[in-house]
């Protein structure tokens, strides 16, 4: 069972990064708004013009 | 569709009219210039997937751009804008942002200008954050290409940017995290020292696995859960009862109980059920939250009534333009007709007519005499008006209208105080019962009194009661929003059910207004398009949809202005046309009540009649399958109407009503509604004017077209984006829904507590099994309300065109 004390801190670890990846995200407003980005990969070109 | 609809914004053509635009290789048809200029913009920038990716039309662009260089004055920019170097940032409420595409479109229009950094849009509040180089490019350029674009940019005051719900969205959902990643460790935790309990785990080994819990469990309660534990420190500081109280109590009870147990290493800990505790009321909130910031972006169409702009008098006697902000109490400002007024202040001209329906809810314009005290987001509608300043800023009595308005959208609606009263009484009964079990048990095994207290608490652990209302509406309010039906107020969803009479408008409610069918007959000696230029010019500042549909008939005549215009709600207009005295509306008020009652709108000088225009309308498609939809519910429909009987008539024929008046004027319809609810029916109006506004707000439940004016909006519980009127009917059966499943879940979690509570008082429930059952009943309630949903669609009963008139 010694295994334990090297996974648990292994996952603790893991945990904090998870955490703080997340807190990352949500102050670089990746959750502020969940409607409009899904619409932008749908028709994204490069928008200097190339023609229709 | 028989008739040309314009390519960009989807109003129907008017004859005379001949414009197109080039999209995707092809000519399209528009309506106006302004239209045609929005295309040929957006197709040269490289944005015409627009058109492919939007699903609903734009708005009709304007011919003539608004002058927006007002707000690269110093003053304004310090109010308006926020400077940080070389970077400046505003944030925009813009007027006609409708979907996605919008955001799209705004978004790739802006950033192609020079020197704009950077530009983020929330559809939902219809707000943009513009960043950009102040030297490069000027807030008015930015602002005036919003307008090309067909939008209507109300810049807002800097404060807006620290958007609080903003803040208070990304707190919460750190909080959530927190508490979901917690909870997901300790629950693993828990389940090795429960096997662990089976299989003769070491003593060591389990203390570890104790402690690891209380590891993984300490940041959920101090940090996840401080906003229990404030509330609750604010209402024992208040000398109140909250909900927050008997729940940060449990929290820490449990936490700390666990605590001891795990130094002294004996019994059980409880982290995981602690820590789920914490998830799911923080879940709870947290969608409770969402549904109320959807909500408040609606005071920012109240907040749009407040003028930016004010004419001052100057020393000389000249008038300049200033932003309201700069007004000082004591300064002279000039209002003319069709503004709104800047401040609260004294007239100083002789008299004028005020329309203060915003405030008072009164829709016939007010005289005022010399010296009368006028208010602050009322309309001149007849003037122009002098007056001294009283009050300005937030001193208005429109500014505290608009705090009561703010208020009003943070309160909860009535069945989630309801719910939390019934829920904090339960606490108050749960926490005696486990009082009692402690000092039961300590009498007769005291060992086993801490087991069975805990069990008691944590197998009743209110969230089941609590989260049976707020998950219900919550996903509710979520679908229709989906569907395009704003449920403004929440309480409007558990009026609905009971809803026993509908009154519809007829005009922009029940039908939409070809503006291409405007017929226009003449007295001899004044050609049509005279005629119509100056019908044009009198209805220049109404929202009426007969208004539009004759502003946009005269397009590309020679443009006419009118002065002192007075609006009559119900009746028409008068004006003075080039020095003609003329009245606009139906005959009896245009010629007089001697006049035949006809349908056609009169317009008229001092010797009679002049010109006579037939405005043709067409049912909405949704009409008749939605009216089919209500009588079939049991609900009666009626049909309210200030237009002509013979026009009223067919309309109600085509829709099968059997009841409805015309000619009905503001006052009449609310008598009519006064009538009806004395009688016993909950009413539900649906409407579209200004001159509705007062019955939306005066009926049980108001509802708004997305096309209404902004007044009829604000008071409106409902309001039905796309103009769908189907809406109408999705909203009846959501509410339905939401009503039997509320019941429901109150029920199931009333009963599981009654059957489990005597079992853990009696020692006869390990704290384990009390943490699966008090999880299993949240899940329960969760899962249940997720079965409200919208049915599959309902057949379309495609009813054909009724033209009428």
């Amino acid at each position: 069972m010694n295994i334990l004390l090297v996974l648990i801190p292994l996952s603790m670890i893991l945990l904090g990064l998870g955490v703080w990846a997340f807190f990352w995200a949500v102050n670089h407003a990746q959750f502020d708004d969940l409607d409009t980005p899904a619409l932008t990969p749908l028709a994204d070109r490069d928008h200097t013009g190339d023609p229709p | 569709m028989n008739e040309a609809l314009c390519f960009h914004c989807s109003e129907s053509i008017p004859d005379s009219v001949v414009l197109s635009a080039m999209h995707g290789g092809k000519s399209h048809r528009v309506c106006c210039i302004g239209c045609a200029a929005a295309v040929e913009w957006i197709v040269d920038l490289g944005l015409a997937d627009y058109y492919r990716l939007r699903n609903e039309p734009a708005s009709r662009a304007r011919s003539r751009l608004a002058d927006y260089s007002i707000w690269d004055k110093p003053g304004f920019s310090a109010l308006y804008s926020r400077h940080d170097d070389d970077v400046a940032e505003a944030c925009v409420l813009v007027e006609g942002l409708r979907c996605p595409a919008c955001s799209w479109l705004i978004e790739r229009a802006l950033r192609s200008l020079e020197g704009v950094h950077d530009v983020s849009i929330n559809v939902l509040a219809r707000r943009l954050v513009v960043r950009w180089n102040p030297a490069r490019i000027r807030l008015s350029n930015i602002l005036t290409a919003l307008a090309r674009l067909g939008y209507v940019p109300h810049p807002l005051q800097a404060a807006a940017l620290d958007a609080v719900s903003q803040r208070e969205q990304r707190d919460a959902l750190k909080r959530l995290s927190v508490a979901g990643l917690g909870m997901m460790q300790a629950m693993m935790y828990a389940v090795a020292l429960y096997a662990g309990a089976f299989n003769d785990m070491d003593d060591n080994t389990r203390d570890f696995f104790r402690w690891l819990g209380f590891i993984v469990t300490t940041p959920v309660v101090l940090y996840s859960a401080q906003g229990f534990f404030a509330g609750a420190w604010r209402a024992l500081r208040a000398g109140r009862l909250s909900m927050d109280l008997p729940v940060a109590a449990a929290i820490a009870l449990v936490y700390v109980a666990s605590l001891v147990e795990a130094l002294r290493g004996g019994g059980q800990v409880y982290f995981d059920s602690a820590a789920m505790f914490v998830f799911f009321l923080l879940a709870g909130r947290y969608l409770q939250m969402r549904a109320r910031h959807h909500a408040g972006d609606t005071v920012d169409a109240l907040a749009r009534l407040q003028p930016a702009l004010a004419q001052r008098r100057c020393g000389d006697g000249r008038y300049e333009q200033i932003g309201v902000h700069e007004l000082r109490v004591g300064d002279v400002v000039q209002v003319s007709v069709g503004d709104a007024i800047p401040a609260d202040g004294e007239l100083l001209s002789a008299q004028c007519f005020v329309d203060e329906a915003m405030l008072s809810g009164e829709s016939e314009p007010v005289l005022r005499g010399r010296g009368a005290h006028l208010l602050a987001g009322s309309f001149v509608t007849e003037g122009p008006a002098d007056l001294r300043v009283r009050a300005v800023g937030a001193a208005t009595v429109l500014s505290s209208m608009l705090r009561l308005v703010a208020r009003a959208g943070s309160e909860k609606p009535r069945a989630a105080i309801a719910g939390e009263r019934d829920a904090a009484r339960f606490v108050a009964v749960l926490l005696t019962l486990t009082a009692l079990t402690t000092i039961v048990w300590s009498v007769i095994d005291p060992t086993r009194a801490f087991p069975a207290a805990l069990a008691v608490l944590v197998v009743a652990c209110p969230c089941a009661f609590a989260l049976a209302v707020p998950v219900a509406l919550t996903r509710a309010l979520t679908i229709l929003a989906r569907r395009g039906v704003l449920v403004v107020r929440a309480d409007a969803l558990e009026t609905l059910p009971q809803v026993s009479c509908v009154l519809f408008d007829k005009t922009g409610t029940l039908t939409d207004v070809n503006a291409s069918s405007v017929q226009v007959q003449t007295r001899e000696g004044t050609s049509a398009a005279e005629a119509l230029a100056c019908a044009a010019a009198l209805e220049g500042g109404s929202r009426h949809p007969f208004a539009e549909a004759l502003r946009v008939a005269a397009t590309g005549l020679p443009t006419r202005s009118a002065a002192s215009l007075v609006q009559h709600p119900g009746a028409g207009v008068t004006g003075t046309v080039a020095g003609v005295a003329l009245r606009l509306g139906r005959s009896t008020f245009a010629i007089g009540d001697e006049a035949e009652d006809t349908s056609a709108l009169v317009l008229a000088d001092s010797h009679g009649e002049v010109a006579r225009f037939q405005i043709g309308e067409h049912l909405r498609e949704s009409a008749l399958s939605t009216l089919s939809g209500l009588r079939t519910l049991g609900t009666r429909v009626e049909i309210l109407s200030g237009d002509a009987p013979t026009r009223v008539a067919v309309v109600a024929a085509a829709l099968q009503v059997t009841n409805w008046r015309a000619r009905q004027s503001p006052p009449e319809k609310l008598a009519h509604l006064a009538h009806l609810r004395q009688s016993g029916e909950c009413v539900a109006m649906v409407g579209d004017g200004v001159n509705d506004a007062a019955i939306l707000a005066g009926a049980d439940i108001g509802i708004a077209m997305a096309s209404a004016s902004d007044l009829a909006q604000a008071r409106a519980d409902i309001v039905l984006a796309g103009n769908d009127l189907t809406g109408l009917l999705l909203a009846e059966s959501v509410a339905r829904q939401t009503r039997r499943i509320m019941r429901q879940n109150l029920h199931w979690s009333m009963a599981y507590n009654v059957a489990a509570i005597p079992l853990a008082a009696f020692g006869m429930v390990p704290p384990w099994l009390a943490a699966i059952g008090m999880s299993a009943s949240s899940i329960l309630v969760i899962l249940n309300s997720l079965r409200i949903r919208i049915d599959p669609p309902l057949p379309l009963m495609t009813s054909n065109r009724v033209a009428i008139a």
